[in-house]
């Protein structure tokens, strides 16, 4: 299991890594990111799913999909 | 049938900034019986824990440790006498090696105790950690023993700035440059004599982990933590319960190879996957009323084990919980004081 499924997020952003003890404030479209990231879903169904919530360019939306988990790998919070 | 109470004594009651022990392993010892005697075994009459009564029933002052065990064991005897002593809990580094050494006469003059033995503890002199750290599996920053200025400026030649400076078994310095190192080692070398280490810094987040050691292999309960604030000397000060399963999965394997007997904390840097071994102390670390809070009361787990009683050896809690220090206010009389000075115990 990576270290985001384990992760424990609340709504206003807070995000806590239970097995480093480290804590990130997120903002909302990490939030949606991280808990679609958590139940499995891909880069390019994540990207979708944001295009639809935010009506943006789907392109645009994966790029930043991409560049987000590109984050999370440098915290080492996904694989 | 009546229920015997049990009179632990504790050291390491001076809940200051630079906090002992003490005061969490009495509180954890209260709060899962009452009916349990703790006696503060104190080395300064202005120890917080000597006006604690909320916590410590009755205190004593002790003679230093440089003084010998045979002033700290007539102590003992004493307050055997007086009040009745079951079993003592030696919380500070500057006493263990006596109670260690002489625990086989404590036991004699029927004072219990809970400690691991000499080999285990030679194992957490720092010129060891390497060895142990290897048999584990995890790393140990490159580390010099030095004995002089010149041995040091070659050490530091290799592992480079920022280098950390410290004692065999106390003090630690981060150091930025030369002057700044022979400094510390000057200071250290004065306070606590040779040899000197010249350590690598490492990155990381300090995690550590708190747990008893049944003396045969298994332990009596872990629980791992993540320090958020420290005082100035690095103690720990708020932290977070972590789950760490790698890092639990070492301090198992720490207890299972060295059949490690008592309570010990190990003090591990992690960068990623990566973990490194700073420290191994042979005692409960001031945060142990953390773990307790958490479901995993180590001391009273001890001490049940130690009367031969059944014990929950379970390492379930909760990660994502936060240990909040805070310093409060009591008054006393000075005459309390006195009472302490005087008759070398308090009135309790």
């Amino acid at each position: 299991m990576s270290r985001v499924e384990m992760m424990a997020i609340n709504d206003t952003g807070f995000a806590f890594d239970p097995m480093s003890g480290e804590s990130f404030t997120l903002n909302e479209t990490a939030v949606e990111i991280i808990k679609a990231l958590k139940v499995g879903k891909s880069e390019r169904e994540i990207a979708e799913a944001l295009s639809e919530l935010y009506d943006v360019e789907a392109l645009d939306s994966l790029t930043d999909v991409l560049d987000f988990i590109k984050q999370l790998k440098s915290f080492r919070l996904v694989d | 049938m009546i229920k015997k109470e049990l009179k632990i004594a504790l050291s390491g009651i001076n809940d200051t900034d630079n906090p002992g022990p003490g005061i969490g392993v009495a509180r954890s010892l209260k709060d899962s019986d009452t009916s349990i005697t703790t006696i503060g075994l104190s080395y300064d009459i202005q120890d917080p824990g000597n006006y604690m009564g909320f916590v410590i029933d009755k205190s004593y002052i002790l003679p230093y440790p440089n003084k010998g065990w045979e002033a700290i064991s007539l102590h003992l005897k004493k307050i055997k006498e007086q009040s009745g002593l079951d079993m003592v809990i030696p919380n500070l580094d500057a006493e263990l090696p006596l109670y260690i050494r002489y625990q086989a006469e404590l036991a004699q003059d029927g004072i219990k105790s809970f400690l691991p033995t000499q080999a285990q503890f030679d194992l957490r002199a720092k010129e060891h950690l390497k060895a142990v750290s290897d048999n584990l599996g995890i790393s140990y920053p490159q580390t010099h023993k030095v004995f002089s200025i010149d041995d040091m400026r070659k050490a530091l030649k290799i592992v480079d700035f920022p280098a950390v400076v410290k004692g065999n078994y106390y003090k630690a310095y981060i150091v930025q440059n030369l002057p700044d190192a022979i400094l510390r080692f000057t200071q250290i070398a004065n306070e606590w004599g040779y040899p000197i280490l010249v350590q690598e810094l490492v990155n990381g987040e300090e995690l550590n982990v708190v747990g008893v050691g049944d003396g045969e292999g298994g332990t009596l309960g872990l629980v791992a933590a993540k320090k958020m604030t420290t005082t100035a000397l690095g103690k720990f000060w708020n932290g977070v319960s972590i789950g760490h399963e790698q890092l639990l999965a070492i301090a198992e394997k720490f207890v299972k190879q060295t059949s490690w007997k008592g309570p010990f904390e190990l003090e591990c840097m992690v960068d990623g996957d990566q973990i490194y071994m700073i420290e191994i102390n042979p005692r409960f670390p001031a945060w142990v009323y953390f773990a307790t809070a958490l479901g995993i009361n180590l001391p009273k787990r001890m001490v049940d084990f130690v009367q031969g009683k059944e014990i929950d050896r379970s390492s379930e809690y909760a990660a994502g919980k936060m240990m909040i220090r805070y310093t409060y206010e009591t008054i006393a009389d000075v005459s309390d004081l006195s009472h302490l000075a005087t008759q070398g115990e308090s009135r309790g």
